[in-house]
């Protein structure tokens, strides 16, 4: 997200979220429907909770030898014919991919949907090298089009509606047509086919890539991830370092349970494993493949409070369960992450600062760690994210005052008393139907987006007494 | 460009900062991957009808069209049904050699063209020709490595003869398989790549693998499920008996 969109503190960016009606329909109506497809498709698989028991494992055992999983991995690469680029940050990685279309006259690149080039912007890093880039995932081909970001990470044009979708298509594609999703989706087919054929370099991301083979693995349902791995002259893959597993057996059980959890299927359209550029014989191909292995302030966490969201595969699920992505969706996180696992994500990739206001946007439900297919306990580092904000004095004063203030009242009985009858007395102007609106002060940028119980006229421990 | 020792080294040095959340354990790979291999061979022997009716029951929901033919010399009358019901003119293939049958006396006696890649051809014309041709083609024809019968999905491994774009520019995809190509489990295609992996000169004859489950698909619009969005609008599968 760019940093203009980012000055509009996140309050104000999910204030405007929430008067927006067509994209609070189109939320609701999206979360809801991936849902319920996870949960069909979850109810007819008993075994699905042992597999996400082991998918965890398999992604912490991997975590406590990652620097030998990437050894594996490099050299397995190279030995098919690939090669291997280390990069430590976002800087690097666009480097090492601008240098390979400067080297190689790469003048168009057909990408297919990552996250990760998304995280080092690669797109505008191309543009202004004179590469252009072309997103050919549906959904990314309309947001690049339209200019914007993804607000989702499986469904990125969510926010969009068809009659949009038409208008920005007869503009950009030169023509008239109908606000007909079948129609609309014919009319990318045959602008982007002709990209697929032309594009000298393709770039995908990598949902897995499997040490003992040297293979990286790409999920897509459209068939885009393999036109861009199978036509243009030179792969490159980006990949964050977490995305290795040791073993062919290790990635089944990922497979079981990753479209699943994204979309209720049993397994997306398609399952790309690409090993090595094309062997001698075949057809068709790259005749060049290049991994970037990206850190990019991931390797911190492995020993830090974040460790857990490495096992992230991306799946989306977290989102659509969340009161609070389901009500201002993606763009108002303003990061390439949303949604609860966006939060902590953000933090490891952008530090703690970054994060100070989202930390807080979490009601800290579980929702979350329920759907998660590798059972990343969310609300957990939320907290101690939200702790080491206040500890290191990254939170606003006015909150950690408060805070501290709250914290002495509840460890003394008597004080607590006290304030119960001095706050029943001076909450009065503010109480409107039971609820308190608009304090006054410091607690003023409380109750700006939400509201509190209000004292009541006789409290739980008074009415005891008198039970008694 | 970090070099790749620091880079490493880094990592190391994190890794060796903690223990860990837990105890955990990868998912064991087979100590004998061949012998596996052939256990879930031996055993598909006998169960092959019921991963066929499973097959067919996910393969038709993700919107798959199955055919079962007694032999292979059956199959290019399935193929002349498919293009007439669709008008369709143009065939891509595989090396007959690969598919096991030779479609093309059938087809172009029935006025349609076909071009089948030809394992060995692999020199820069070759290729420039094959792509005009595979892009051009309405219906493309390959075999199925393996067919797993617990999503409906169709296993292929690209090398010479057997193009990736086959199965992937066409309108329409058509795959030709036999009873040995069935397994049950994702488990078991998990054997099937490991044991494929500690046998090079297979393994290392193609460099891509593909699950396909259905046709290409998108929901991008409005959550409007469309077909055909990049890849084939149409998937066939031809399950020939005769073993």
């Amino acid at each position: 997200m760019s940093d203009a969109a980012l000055r509009v503190p996140f309050p104000e960016r999910a204030g405007a979220a929430l008067k927006d009606a067509f994209l609070q329909e189109a939320l609701t109506i999206a979360t809801t429907k991936f849902i319920d497809l996870r949960k069909e498709s979850f109810a007819g698989f008993p075994q699905g909770e042992a597999l996400r028991d082991r998918a965890r494992a398999i992604k912490e055992a991997t975590l406590q030898h990652l620097d030998t999983h990437l050894e594996r991995l490099a050299d397995n690469v190279e030995r098919v014919g690939g090669t291997v680029h280390w990069a430590t940050s976002a800087d690097e990685a666009r480097e090492i991919v601008l240098r390979l279309c400067r080297d190689r006259g790469v003048r168009m690149a057909v990408k297919s949907k990552s996250m990760a080039t998304e995280e080092i912007d690669l797109n505008e890093a191309l543009e202004h090298a004179g590469v252009t880039p072309v997103e050919t995932d549906l959904g990314e081909y309309i947001i690049q089009l339209a200019h914007e970001k993804p607000s989702h990470i499986i469904a990125p044009a969510i926010h969009k509606t068809k009659g949009q979708v038409a208008e920005l298509f007869s503009r950009e594609l030169h023509g008239e047509f109908p606000a007909d999703p079948e129609i609309l989706t014919a009319v990318a087919r045959r602008a982007l086919r002709e990209k697929f054929l032309q594009a000298d370099m393709g770039i995908t991301g990598a949902n897995f890539a499997v040490a003992d083979t040297g293979t990286i693995v790409l999920v897509t349902n459209e068939g885009n991830g393999r036109m861009v791995t199978s036509l243009p002259r030179i792969h490159v893959a980006l990949m964050g370092i977490e995305k290795v597993i040791p073993s062919m057996t290790d990635l089944m059980v990922f497979l079981a349970i990753l479209a699943r959890s994204a979309t209720g299927q049993k397994l997306s359209s398609y399952t790309t494993l690409v090993r090595g550029p094309r062997r001698p014989g075949e057809l068709e191909g790259p005749e060049e493949l290049h991994l970037v292995l990206l850190d990019n302030g991931r390797s911190r966490q492995i020993a830090s409070t974040l460790r857990e969201a490495l096992y992230c595969l991306r799946c989306g699920a977290c989102l659509n369960v969340c009161p609070v992505y389901r009500q201002i969706g993606g763009h108002a996180y303003g990061h390439t992450y949303p949604g609860p696992i966006g939060i902590l994500l953000t933090a490891m990739l952008k530090g703690d600062r970054s994060v100070r206001d989202l930390a807080h946007a979490s009601s800290l439900c579980g929702a979350c760690k329920d759907v998660c297919p590798v059972r990343i306990d969310i609300p957990r580092m939320l907290i101690e994210l939200r702790e080491h904000l206040d500890r290191e004095k990254i939170a606003p004063w006015t909150e950690r005052a408060v805070f501290r203030l709250f914290r002495r009242l509840l460890l003394s009985p008597a004080a607590f008393r006290l304030s119960v009858r001095a706050g029943r007395w001076l909450q009065r102007p503010f109480v409107h139907a039971g609820r308190l609106r608009g304090l006054p002060l410091l607690f003023g940028s409380w109750t700006r987006t939400r509201d509190l119980p209000a004292v009541a006229s006789r409290t739980f421990r008074e009415q005891w007494k008198d039970l008694r | 460009m970090t070099a790749r020792a620091e880079f490493l080294d880094r990592i190391r040095r994190e890794v060796a900062r903690t223990p860990g959340l837990f105890g955990a354990a990868t998912a064991p790979r087979p100590a004998q991957p061949a012998a596996a291999a052939e256990t879930v061979r031996r055993e598909l022997a006998e169960r092959w009808p019921q991963a066929l009716d499973r097959f067919r029951l996910e393969f038709e929901r993700v919107a798959g069209v199955f055919h079962r033919v007694a032999d292979l010399g059956a199959v290019p009358d399935i193929l002349v049904r498919i293009a007439r019901e669709r008008g369709a003119g143009r065939f891509v293939t595989w090396d007959p050699g690969v598919l096991g049958f030779d479609a093309a006396p059938v087809l172009t006696r029935e006025g349609l063209t076909v071009v089948a890649a030809r394992a060995g051809q692999e020199d820069e014309a070759s290729r420039q020709r094959h792509r005009a041709d595979a892009a051009a083609a309405q219906i493309g024809v390959t075999g199925a490595d393996l067919v797993l019968a617990e999503t409906g999905t169709l296993v292929l491994l690209s090398g010479s003869g057997r193009p990736r774009s086959t199965s992937l520019l066409p309108d329409v995809h058509v795959a030709v398989f036999g009873r040995d190509r069935l397994v049950e489990t994702l488990e078991q295609v998990g054997i099937v790549l490991e044991s494929l992996h500690v046998d090079p000169p297979r393994s290392m004859s193609g460099a891509m693998i593909n699950f396909i489950t259905g046709p290409s698909r998108t929901a991008d619009i409005e959550l409007t499920l469309t077909r055909g969005v990049h890849g084939p609008k149409e998937v066939h599968a031809i399950f020939v008996e005769a073993p």
